[in-house]
């Protein structure tokens, strides 16, 4: 099916099918050729690309189209946003965010503040390495301080760079020009959980960040799944890198090492044994051999990454599924810590999974044929596309949603920018039952709301740091499930009360690491129906209620001082139940 | 006229309000009025606390079983010398470092309860959690969390915001449900903030203004129960607190929490139920014997336990304490000096109602013969006998079977934590 066929398919479902299909069609040709020279560049080589733009239901005005947009498959609108996504077409403006690439980004620039970008695995290991030395070294020279932080250099050096790896995601949520990328690379940054304070992810992590989940979230589901399969912080993660065949010994010989992997906090790794004892020692290295299966990875796999809980796996599957993937394993820190297939670990019996035999005899090669196995099932299909409708449409998913994300995987391969992009035409994405449906996250929360001031975060991680004071510590979900999308998660009492803190902060120009700019929303002025008009075009989309405006003008009754006035507003709109939905 | 809470804060006290009236006196006279008969938290008032342990505690270096041959031969590195531990009946001792507690022991303000656990055989922490706290072990789809269900079908107490408190950032899944319950950090800082009382005032207001037009559903049911709680709190005044009795609660989150639940008892806002985290129990590495990692989280935990007790001095006798892990440890120890993920483990359970001093549970031993998948501690408690007997003997709870769908309780089978 070619795409033409496709968006017609899609469009002629709906109710108000005869008009949008005129419109789609006058748009189709104004897109088709706007785009020509860009097309010309050939850099995406998806079959499946956007020729046309389809029209979002008349039942929303070009107005709340553009925020119903901006809110779900953005970090909400900039000052001016909602207006210039109305005027340029929302359903050009979501097609342009599905093709990142092409989008002028000045993020490179900001990101060059970000010294975090120029370590790769090995330097950020021999930082978290020598901070370990030097806090060993403290404990063995009797400090009567040794729980308090270090403050060597190095200690220094290790704190700002995990401060800047929760900044960097904070800024580039505000900042940057490709919204949905972004949007996107959280989903599977939570579909596809590390913690970073577990032992070595603290220096596998980021790179995990970088380079495994940024550059496949518009992918294919099959190549991500298995970079993170793959992936050293995943491995160390789950456990799976020391997962290993029952009565299988390493090689003689070097490889027989102190493993020096498994500290948890507060210590990176263990303490070093009394080098006098070189026996003990090689007694202990002994002993810390893995001794057989870990199921830790082979769980999660199916259960949270591909199958779903229901997806028809059974606990014999989960032990094939370990078994599978042993050898699976890192390279020691001091050399960064990369994969690594350790044979000897490997059981080479044979296997079978969801009834799929795997023979004896092979290697490395059956773990990727069991992830494309796995990628490439319907009931991961169902879930994967379940857990995106989720995000994008509703907390309870529509079955229509996820049956169109469904189709569109089958037809793609798995192609998440063409299950994305039937999620977003589909009649659920624009149903009024859907729009406003959703809480903000508290990551949602404070980057829209820096957002909406027009705000410049500072590398210090000060903005994420509110993110985290809300209940949301970025790379911090202990659990392998990831941040939850559902309200009730994030909805309490508690939480309330801090949003609305965090908000009046904010227009006040008290919350530190942000430069806010209240005069994109409006100047200063003791005027509340300018205040009022503004703060509602510009924060709210045009959605503010009645009574919010009656509380905001009773408030604003006796403030004279424009500054006050302007913060009293605008922190009230933020901190209101209207700015709390998306 | 009986002044309901909600209409109150919905309608009554907004009017107020804006005559300038003292909201505070007001709410006050709401609830006087609305429960004449009982003045909170002085008398009969039973509460509960519950404690977990995330991360798996290893049970058998908590209550340590040292009379068991097999204690200290399958953990010839962490098992705390006999020398070492705090006896408590012959067979069974505290660790160390946890003797802060013994004097509740002597007392017979405390009792443990061992070789308790899920039916459920998962060794995911994840798993394990979420069905501890659901309360139906096995069942991941049940929506709620058991104290709140306890709170949806035990209606007595459901008219202050602070029947059900949690400790924390986030609504733990044992108070998830549609009961109201409410998630704090810290009450120092709960409500709005301001540099004057009087701008932190008017925020309050607007702020409460704004939410109580917003549609029905959690934002509106949690903002509400948030101005509620931020109204009584005042009164509590929070910040003038000082443990009592020569009380020190350790440094850190949990003594802070402990100290935070106190606090709340004494107010007399109506809290009945509190839930807080204390974390650090996942000992893969180098666990440690009588000094070490796990002696260290041990202290911290005993210590707030015993400046929560001594704290409370007379009141203990309305409140219990319930400790709880998702899982226990391996009984050997592993290959790098720790413990991997296992099956039962002790439990705490502490105050005045608390028939104390002695070990409960049926020991199943440590001969591997005896184990659980011969590795693991076997379950001869399930985690809910004991949950269920806490609700229906000191909270007299009277529908046990809507707390636990799919468990009969059964009063033959509770441990016998709360005296009768």
């Amino acid at each position: 099916m070619k795409r033409g066929d496709a968006v017609t398919a899609l469009t002629s479902e709906r109710s108000d099918c005869q008009y949008n299909r005129m419109r789609t069609q006058i748009l189709a040709a104004a897109w088709a050729l706007s785009c020509i020279p860009v097309r010309g560049g050939g850099r995406l080589n998806s079959p499946l690309r956007p020729t046309v733009a389809a029209a979002p239901p008349a039942s929303l005005t070009p107005q709340d189209s553009a925020l119903h947009a901006l809110n779900r498959l953005a970090y909400g609108p900039r000052p001016g946003e909602v207006a210039r996504v109305a005027a340029a077409g929302v359903m050009r403006w979501i097609d342009r965010q599905l093709a990142p690439d092409r989008l002028d980004d000045a993020l490179a620039r900001r990101e060059r503040a970000f010294s975090l970008l120029t370590y790769d695995r090995r330097d950020l290991a021999a930082v978290y390495l020598d901070v370990q030395r030097e806090r060993r070294e403290r404990q063995q020279a009797g400090d009567t301080m040794a729980d308090r932080p270090l403050e060597t250099p190095r200690a220094q050096q290790g704190r700002r760079l995990a401060g800047e790896f929760e900044q960097l995601a904070a800024m580039r949520a505000v900042l940057s020009e490709r919204q949905l990328y972004e949007v996107v690379v959280d989903f599977w940054t939570n579909h596809f959980n590390v913690y970073v304070a577990k032992g070595a992810d603290r220096f596998l992590a980021p790179d995990y960040i970088e380079h495994t989940i940024r550059p496949r979230a518009l992918g294919s589901f099959e190549d991500l799944l298995i970079a993170t399969a793959e992936s050293p912080a995943m491995l160390f993660y789950l456990d799976n890198w020391e997962s290993v065949a029952p009565g299988s010994t390493p090689p003689a010989g070097p490889q027989v090492r102190v493993r020096p992997f498994l500290g948890r906090r507060p210590a990176l790794f263990p303490p070093p044994r009394d080098p006098a004892q070189p026996d003990s020692q090689r007694q202990r290295a002994l002993e810390r051999q893995p001794k057989g299966l870990n199921e830790n990875y082979a769980r999660e796999l199916l259960e949270l990454h591909t199958l779903g809980v229901d997806g028809g796996y059974t606990q014999q599957d989960v032990i094939e599924v370990a078994r599978i993937f042993t050898g699976w394993g890192i390279t020691r820190p001091q050399e960064g810590g990369d994969f690594q297939f350790h044979d000897w670990a490997h059981d080479r019996g044979e296997k079978r999974v969801l009834d799929v035999r795997f023979p004896a005899g092979r290697g490395q090669e059956e773990g990727i044929r069991l992830l494309k196995l796995l990628a490439n099932q319907p009931a991961t299909m169902h879930h994967v596309s379940g857990a995106l409708c989720q995000r994008f449409v509703n907390d309870d998913p529509p079955d229509g949603c996820v049956d169109d994300a469904v189709v569109a995987w089958k037809r793609s391969h798995g192609d998440i920018r063409e299950v994305l992009r039937a999620i977003v035409h589909g009649a659920d994405f624009w149903a009024a039952s859907n729009v406003r449906a959703k809480v903000k996250t508290p990551l949602e929360f404070v980057v829209s709301a820096a957002r909406a001031v027009a705000a410049e975060p500072d590398t210090t991680p000060r903005l994420a740091q509110v993110v985290a004071r809300l209940g949301q510590p970025l790379y911090l979900h202990v659990a392998p499930d990831g941040y939850p999308e559902r309200e009730a998660a994030w909805v309490n009492s508690g939480a309330l009360l801090d949003r609305m803190n965090a908000a009046v902060a904010l227009a006040a120009e008290r919350l530190p690491g942000v430069v806010v700019n209240l005069d994109s929303i409006v100047p200063a002025t003791e005027d509340p129906e300018r205040l009022i008009a503004a703060a509602d075009r510009e924060i709210l989309g045009g959605t503010m209620s009645d009574r919010t405006k009656r509380v905001i003008r009773e408030q604003l009754a006796d403030v004279h001082d424009p500054i006050r006035a302007r913060a009293l507003a605008l922190g009230l709109t933020l901190g209101g139940p209207e700015f709390q939905r998306q | 006229m009986t002044i309901s809470r909600r209409v109150f804060v919905q309608s009554g006290g907004l009017a107020l309000f804006s005559l300038g009236l003292d909201p505070l006196f007001l709410a006050r006279a709401a609830f006087a009025a609305e429960r004449p008969q009982r003045s909170w938290g002085v008398s009969d008032h039973p509460i509960l606390i519950c404690l977990f342990q995330r991360g798996a505690v290893d049970g058998l270096n908590m209550i340590v079983p040292h009379g068991d041959p097999f204690y200290a031969r399958e953990r010839p590195r962490i098992a705390v010398p006999h020398g070492d531990v705090v006896d408590l009946d012959g067979h069974f001792g505290l660790h160390p470092r946890l003797a802060a507690l013994k004097p509740l022991w002597d007392s017979k303000c405390l009792a443990a309860i061992h070789a308790i656990g899920s039916p459920d055989a998962t060794r995911s922490h994840f798993d394990a959690q979420d069905y501890m706290e659901s309360g139906t072990p096995g069942v991941k789809a049940t929506p709620d969390g058991w104290l709140n269900r306890y709170c949806q079908h035990d209606q007595e107490h459901q008219d202050t915001p602070f029947r059900a408190v949690a400790f924390g950032p986030q609504l733990p899944r044992i108070l998830a449900g549609t009961a109201p319950s409410l998630a704090l950090d810290d009450l120092q800082t709960f409500g709005l903030r301001a540099p004057q009382p009087a701008t932190r005032d008017r925020l309050t207001r607007a702020f409460e203004e704004l939410y109580a037009g917003s549609a029905t559903g959690l934002v509106s049911a949690s903002s509400q129960e948030a101005f509620e709680a931020v109204q009584l709190l005042k009164q509590a005044d929070p910040g003038q607190y000082q443990a009592a009795h020569g009380a020190t609660y350790p440094r850190g989150k949990f003594g802070k929490a402990m100290l935070q639940i106190a606090q709340l008892i004494k107010a007399n806002v109506g809290l009945q139920l509190a839930f807080a985290d204390v974390t650090g129990w996942d000992t893969h590495v180098n666990q440690g014997a009588s000094e070490g990692q796990l002696a260290a989280r041990l202290a911290e935990f005993g210590q707030a336990l015993a400046a929560f007790a001594q704290d409370l001095g007379e009141k203990l006798r309305d409140v219990v304490v319930l400790t709880m892990s998702e899982f226990g440890r391996t009984v050997r120890e592993n290959g790098n000096a720790g413990t991997d993920h296992g099956h039962a483990t002790a439990m705490l359970v502490l105050g005045g109602p608390v028939q104390g001093g002695r070990v409960l549970g049926r020991w199943p031993g440590l001969d591997p013969s005896s184990r659980f998948e011969e590795r693991d501690v076997a379950v001869t408690t399930d985690f809910r006998d004991l949950f269920a007997e806490i609700l229906a003997r000191h909270l007299r709870a009277s529908n046990l079977a809507a707390v636990f769908p799919g468990f009969s309780p059964d009063p033959a089978r509770f441990p016998g934590a709360i005296r009768a």
